[in-house]
């Protein structure tokens, strides 16, 4: 279509993401209102809704206010979250198969949790605290390794990432091998993604998520600069090494927390900025708010199914994710191949 | 003032002395053209003017400011750099790569204004792209990808242009309608252009200025007819040449003399 | 004279009729609601109902227990593996015992849940008690603590009598058997598996290394770890004159299990066909059928001295020697 480029495109983008975010805020709405309303004692949004506004039964009020209010909050911000953090590292690192995890940050976290684990801390905050300090302590290692002096090779941080995760993935095999079937079982939940172990009293910390998506959102236009490459994007008035350092700090820091309430849910990561990409383009001014968006209610209605089919007691919710995000993923792969 | 002025600049890379005590003045609005054999500095050159790399030593001043004074913005607002190959896997439209060459203007968060969506639409009417604006750039040949990354220079609305071979990949037309179009931009908005080039007939053609690297010292400046000598071309290449005038339109043509035409 | 007081006057059955339908609920109810305070086994100060209506049992053992003591009914709700008795199966699931679902055992609106400390995740039990619901948790280690939580939980439950009975009848079991195996002149060797791949057996420290030495064994797996493990070589050096191998080692056929060490008849326990196949819940759950089990496995350690058990129901497997 040849539309009158003065002032069209403008309004274009706007207009775009206007209605984007009209678009996701609904679904988004409608995945919290799923969310509460249903879960494994049962399904009723009408009764749901009523409890979440302080009325009817006590003991529904309770479960939809206490129970599954912040499973859906935390499930919003980790989907979030992980959406962002893969669509920052995809483009920091200009590589497809990037995902949050990809520079260590689940490698140590996890290796700081099972520490955690087997030396008998709670799961607030004591194996939240070491899942936080591991990824952080892995991220100081790998700048320090990637560093350099022209600024960040993004083939070093890679590798440096990669190697990391390698060497984490081994210590948590050592761990596990030597560790009682009981705390094993623990350990694999948590590995798998586990959203079930939030309190209203954990909430606050996601707070710090928000500053987070803050920074990110204001560097989506250098973001798509980056695209060009280092030196290209510094020619166009990009400050390369100064941006990817704060990219890179910022997306390891909000996903290291998530990662501390939520163990590691795998896939989400990957799969949302991709389908974004496909609808959207590569503007990062329209990706950011769609992988938010997008991002929470995905992960919320993996939770929903998590909850709706526990049989034995709850299926973790990385389980969901992967079944699900796998098949997308493959399914991305040859539509764009095309 | 002069848009560029080199003294003294040297620079060892991996260990090799790449560029030795090279001095050069640009005026505004010229058209120079740097020339030598392959590995004699001249990309070297140009990254150094862009702030890429850092000279150990020597000067470098662009319209009379010191190249360390200017922040990355303020020099993406003075100069734009076309590489030698525009980037294949970039997922972004024309338009969308053309709207980039404002990003130096704008601020952080800020959409494109009504004002730069006209300067783009100017930039690609300018370089004949504006029929591609919503095609993706890995669909495009390789001349309408270099014409879109010149668009997207103009659009940084430049004064000094710098370009790596931007003629390397293109068959004679295009190579002469690039070049033409740089040579309009120069003469409407006097924009100053340094252009790297193997090509030495499109240097005798554009050239208003000249510049003879070897071996990272430069073995001469000057107009065409002063730098493309027989002698000191044989001596800089390492091959037989031949230089002559176009009896019509008196430009210089120097062709390289293959074996079996030479008499020694 | 109001109308009310005057009705009153005029019809003694409108008083009786108002006692009846207003009076006598009113006061159930108020019975009903009347709690008070008791201490659990781990020394936890808790406000529990008089007569618990809805209870909720966290772990297999104890709903076996709620059912020898005859209160089941009060049951609304048991984890996933609270297969026995047999009408358990029946209850509605909250998850397993390490996996609770907090939702459903909200749902299911107990005044009181049992849960063991050796197991539920201690971060589900704070979050049930921080919702108002109390929590009787026991932890039995010995074989005498198990006596006293089935007396402790009789108490909760309104059924002391019962449980001061079975109590009784397990403390005078027992009591047979540690009598008869004092008779014995030797103390076999015993290998108790518990899992295959690794293989895995119990330390001093389970209930099933508590009941080896009340049987008249020796644990080879004796020693500080819960749950050691061990290879073929460790096996071949200790050299078993017994093997018990539970049925729950990597859900096996007991052939299967029992052919594993059949590949090794220079093992003692190989050589006289004393390997023997049981089923694990008698093994290791604190409950009646725990004596069950001790009674079995001193029939298989000392079978001159306990005739009447060497056919029982328990064992699935034997080799013929």
């Amino acid at each position: 279509m040849s539309e009158q480029l003065t002032g069209g495109k403008h309004f274009g983008l706007a207009t775009r993401l206007f209605l984007l975010c009209a678009v996701l805020l609904f679904i988004l709405a409608v995945a919290i209102l799923l969310g509460l309303g249903a879960g494994s004692s049962g399904i009723d949004l009408r009764e749901a809704w009523g409890a979440l506004l302080g009325q009817g039964e006590a003991v529904e009020q309770t479960i939809v206010r206490q129970i599954r209010l912040p499973r859906v909050i935390l499930a919003g911000s980790v989907g979030a979250t992980l959406a962002l953090g893969g669509l920052v590292f995809q483009a920091l690192l200009r590589n497809p198969l990037a995902e949050p995890y990809i520079l260590g940050v689940s490698g140590g976290a996890a290796v700081g949790a099972i520490c955690g684990m087997f030396l008998g801390l709670t799961p607030f905050p004591g194996v939240s605290l070491a899942a936080f300090g591991g990824s952080m302590l892995v991220l100081v290692l790998i700048i320090l390794l990637a560093g350099g002096q022209a600024g960040f090779r993004k083939d070093s941080l890679l590798l440096g990432g990669v190697m990391m995760n390698a060497f984490c993935g081994a210590v948590i095999m050592f761990l596990l091998a030597v560790s009682h079937s009981a705390q094993v079982q623990q350990v694999l939940f948590w590995l798998m993604g586990d959203l079930s172990m939030i309190t209203a009293e954990r909430l606050p910390t996601l707070l710090l998520i928000l500053p987070c998506f803050g920074i990110i959102l204001a560097l989506a236009r250098p973001m798509n600069l980056l695209l060009l490459g280092g030196e290209s994007a510094s020619v166009l008035g990009v400050n390369v090494r100064l941006i990817s350092l704060l990219l890179l700090a910022t997306t390891s820091f909000m996903v290291s927390i998530v990662v501390s309430l939520s163990g590691l849910v795998g896939f989400v990561g990957l799969v949302i900025p991709h389908i974004f990409r496909l609808i959207l383009g590569s503007d990062h001014r329209l990706l950011i708010p769609a992988c938010i968006l997008g991002g929470a209610s995905y992960l919320i209605a993996c939770d929903l199914l998590a909850r709706l089919l526990s049989v034995g007691g709850e299926l973790p919710v990385g389980i969901i994710t992967a079944l699900i995000g796998a098949p997308l993923f493959v399914f991305l792969l040859w539509r764009s191949g095309r | 003032m002069n848009a560029v002025q080199v003294k003294g600049l040297g620079l060892k890379l991996g260990g090799r002395q790449v560029l030795t005590d090279l001095s050069l003045s640009v005026a505004s609005g010229e058209f120079c053209v740097v020339i030598g054999p392959n590995g004699s500095g001249k990309t070297t050159l140009l990254r150094l003017l862009a702030a890429l790399l850092v000279p150990e030593s020597g000067k470098i001043e662009l319209f009379g400011q010191p190249l360390g004074r200017y922040s990355r913005r303020q020099l993406a607002r003075v100069l734009a750099l076309v590489p030698q190959q525009a980037p294949t896997d970039f997922p972004f439209s024309v338009r969308e790569t053309v709207l980039m060459g404002r990003s130096p203007h704008l601020g952080l968060m800020a959409f494109e204004r009504a004002t730069d969506l006209a300067l783009a639409a100017e930039a690609m009417a300018f370089t004949d792209v504006s029929h591609l604006a919503d095609r993706r750039l890995d669909q495009l040949s390789g001349g309408e990808r270099q014409r879109v990354i010149i668009a997207r220079a103009i659009c940084q609305q430049p004064r000094l242009i710098l370009l790596d071979e931007p003629t390397a990949a293109l068959d004679p037309a295009h190579q002469i309608k690039i070049l033409d179009l740089l040579e309009r931009l120069r003469q409407e908005r006097g924009v100053t252009v340094i252009m790297v080039s193997h090509d030495l007939n499109l240097a005798a053609l554009y050239g208003d200025r000249l510049l003879l690297l070897c071996e990272g010292r430069a073995d001469r400046v000057g107009t065409p007819v002063e730098v493309l000598e027989r002698a000191r071309l044989e001596r800089v290449y390492g091959c037989t040449m031949v230089v002559e005038e176009d009896r019509r339109n008196g430009f210089l043509r120097v062709s390289p003399v293959p074996a079996r035409y030479r008499k020694d | 004279m109001t109308l009310s007081s005057q009705m009153i006057q005029r019809s003694p059955i409108f008083f009786c009729l108002l006692t009846i339908f207003w009076v006598v609920p009113c006061v159930g109810v108020t019975l009903g609601l009347q709690t008070h305070q008791v201490t659990d086994p781990l020394g936890r100060s808790l406000i529990v109902p008089v007569a618990p209506v809805r209870v909720v049992s966290l772990a297999p053992s104890l709903t076996e227990l709620v059912y020898s003591l005859g209160r089941e009914e009060m049951l609304v709700g048991a984890t996933l593996y609270s297969t026995y008795p047999v009408a358990a199966r029946d209850l509605p699931r909250v998850g397993s015992y390490v996996r609770l679902d907090l939702e459903r055992i909200i749902a299911l609106r107990p005044d009181l849940c049992l849960a063991v400390k050796d197991g539920n995740p201690h971060h589900v039990i704070e979050r049930i008690e921080a919702l108002g619901i109390p929590v009787f948790v026991v932890d039995p280690i010995s074989i005498d603590e198990i006596m006293t939580t089935v007396v402790a939980l009789g108490k909760l439950l309104g059924a002391l009598p019962e449980a001061k009975a079975l109590a009784a009848d397990m403390t005078a079991r027992i009591d047979r058997v540690w009598t008869l195996v004092a008779r014995a002149d030797h103390r076999p060797t015993l290998f108790f598996q518990v899992d295959a791949a690794p293989m895995i057996s119990a330390g001093d420290n389970t209930f099933t290394g508590r009941l080896i030495r009340m049987a008249g064994g020796e644990n080879l797996a004796a020693g500080p770890t819960q749950y050691p493990r061990y290879t073929w070589e460790d096996i071949l050096r200790l050299a078993p004159e017994v093997v018990v191998i539970t049925s729950m080692a990597g859900g096996h056929q007991p052939e299967d299990l029992i052919g594993e060490w059949q590949k090794w008849p220079q093992i003692p326990a190989v050589r006289s066909g004393r390997i023997h196949v049981v089923k694990a819940d008698f093994f290791n759950r604190p409950t009646e059928r725990l004596v069950q089990g001790l009674e079995v496995l001193a029939a298989l350690i000392h079978p001159e001295l306990f005739p009447d058990f060497s056919d029982h129901h328990l064992i699935l497997g034997a080799t013929r020697p």
